[in-house]
């Protein structure tokens, strides 16, 4: 009889991730928000960063960004290509369930990489932004971190949700709230007790790590210590979505 | 793999699947040989999609076994899922990637070498040669399924599963897919196919299984079935113009009532 042939991973993977990145380049338009946002904040927050500092800008906008596209672009493509049985059919073929996910994820990541270029180019451009060498490089490897949380957060989302529309609200809304309760909490104007917890939630401690990466020396034990606390939250989220995760929605 | 193992190709024993408490499938058993078209027949609800499910890898089954080219499905998935094509019953794919964009991706998925002129040769095929630029979204209904349908070839495989195939086809699409299911067999591969479609079963299939409520009924050769069922009062009672046909028999052996 004839020898069954498993296709090599890698060979999967490739033909996954051409597929995905593709599937990302024909809905260019949709992701357009992940980038308006930190971009929009940043341009209109110009006369702040002679006040807070540029890190300051630039971190948060960037934060932004990053929780746009963990929590709107990863979910609500997951949630949609699940209702359609999109993934149904990729799993009937030898493809292992994590090459799926992977393929997902590493189109995330790549955009988290493309947002993070584009705040470091309008930041130069509008406010005259400059980081160090140094300063550039750690800054893309937080904002990979720090973006691994909220593409946590979202599988979060997808994990206890199935119906695609409930998922699309509830990460708007979840988005909202972090927005509107890190501008202003993390200020101090909604007391000091709010602020202490934006400054070690998921939002604080990822503005933080990305804050001191663009400034390698000003890295602090907090630094370190909100470091930690976002890997223990993308931990905790990860575990949680991945567990109630369902391939179909029925 | 012990030689009276290989003339079968899927062998189902005692295949039970459950949904939270309720029972979908019972003790399904069956096997579908080398050179084979089986057809698994069944009312609204009666555990085909289910049965195929728990083949293909879908859903986990309580108990039974599933053995695939010789390969124990719940043991070897990937190697079961290598040897088999598939087609389900409400499927989709990624509306924004182009026809040949979509039969790229299956290929390298199942390890298969596509150059230009295959990719041609395929779409050619399935009439659809002009369409390979075109979005699978954009594609009507009958044409994204004959998309489907050759894509679950794609990797010549020795068993293919499809739900329910011809469902939404026209007469044209659907002759031409029997033929196509037809050279499948005469490759010496193996097809399971649900439908409801009786006058498909007896003209494609080579033997059937009637499923109900989960319990496979009886499995036998369509010409067989009317013979040894033409005869029950049943069965004449709800024949029609004293001819009795498959229908006849399938409607007598699963009740006329509607399935909710
Ligand atoms: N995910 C699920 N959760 C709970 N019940 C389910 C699920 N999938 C199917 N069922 C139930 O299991 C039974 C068998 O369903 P199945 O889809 O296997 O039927 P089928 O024979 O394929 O029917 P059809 O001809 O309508 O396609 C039905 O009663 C159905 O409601
Ligand atoms: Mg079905």
């Amino acid at each position: 009889m004839e020898e069954t042939i498993i296709p090599k991973t890698s060979t999967v993977l490739a033909a996954l991730l051409r597929a995905d990145f593709t599937t990302l380049w024909r809905n260019r338009r949709a992701v357009v928000m992940v980038f308006l946002v930190p971009i929009v904040i940043l341009v209109s927050w110009k006369d702040l960063v002679a006040k807070m500092g540029a890190a300051f800008a630039l971190s948060n906008s960037l934060t932004y960004g990053l929780i746009a596209i963990g929590l709107m672009g990863y979910t609500n493509s997951i949630a949609r290509d699940r209702d359609k049985g999109i993934f149904q059919r990729l799993r009937v073929a030898p493809a292992p369930n994590w090459t799926i996910m992977m393929s997902r994820i590493f189109v995330q990541l790549s955009m988290i990489a493309l947002v993070t270029t584009a705040i470091f180019v309008v930041g130069y451009d509008y406010d005259k932004i400059t980081l160090t060498p140094a300063g550039y490089a750690l800054t893309y490897l937080t904002a990979i971190v720090g973006g691994a949380v909220y593409l946590a957060l979202g599988q979060v989302i997808v994990g206890l949700i199935k119906n695609p529309e409930t998922v699309n609200s509830t990460s708007r809304l979840v988005y909202f709230t972090f927005v509107i309760v890190g501008m202003f909490g993390g200020m101090g104007m909604l007391g000091k007790q709010v602020e202490q917890i934006t400054q070690w939630s998921p939002y604080g401690t990822v503005k933080t790590i990305m804050a001191a990466g663009m400034v390698p020396g000003s890295w602090t034990m907090d630094t370190t210590n909100a470091l930690l606390v976002t890997l223990g939250y993308t931990i905790v989220f990860a575990v949680i979505g991945i567990k109630n995760f369902k391939w179909n929605t029925k | 793999m012990d030689n009276n193992q290989s003339e079968s190709i899927l062998k189902v024993t005692d295949l039970c699947v459950q949904y939270g408490t309720f029972k979908a499938v019972k003790e399904v058993s069956f096997d579908v040989r080398k050179g084979e078209i089986f057809g698994l027949l069944g009312p609204n609800g009666a555990g085909k999609t289910s049965t195929l499910s728990a083949i293909e890898g879908l859903i986990k089954y309580q108990s039974g076994t599933v053995i695939v080219d010789g390969h124990n499905a719940k043991e070897k998935p990937l190697y079961a899922r290598a040897a088999m094509g598939v087609q389900l019953q409400s499927t989709s794919f990624q509306s924004e990637l182009k026809v040949s964009e979509i039969l790229q991706l299956f290929a390298g998925i199942y390890g298969v070498k596509l150059t230009n002129e295959k990719l041609t040769a395929i779409l050619k095929d399935i009439s659809l040669e002009d369409a390979a630029g075109k979005r699978f979204g954009q594609l009507s209904g009958g044409q994204q399924q004959r998309v489907s349908l050759v894509i679950s070839t794609i990797h010549n495989p020795r068993l293919v599963l499809l739900d329910e195939p011809t469902t939404g086809l026209d007469p044209q699409s659907r002759r031409q897919l029997w033929e196509r299911i037809e050279a499948i067999r005469e490759r010496g591969h193996a097809v399971v196919l649900t439908t409801h479609s009786m006058e498909e079963a007896e003209s494609v299939c080579d033997r059937i299984g009637i499923i109900d409520h989960g319990k496979v009924i009886t499995i036998d050769t369509p010409q067989a079935l009317i013979e040894k069922h033409k005869n029950d009062p049943e069965v004449i009672a709800v024949s029609r113009k004293g001819r009795v046909t498959l229908e006849d028999v399938f409607i007598a052996l699963t009740g006329k009532e509607v399935r909710a």
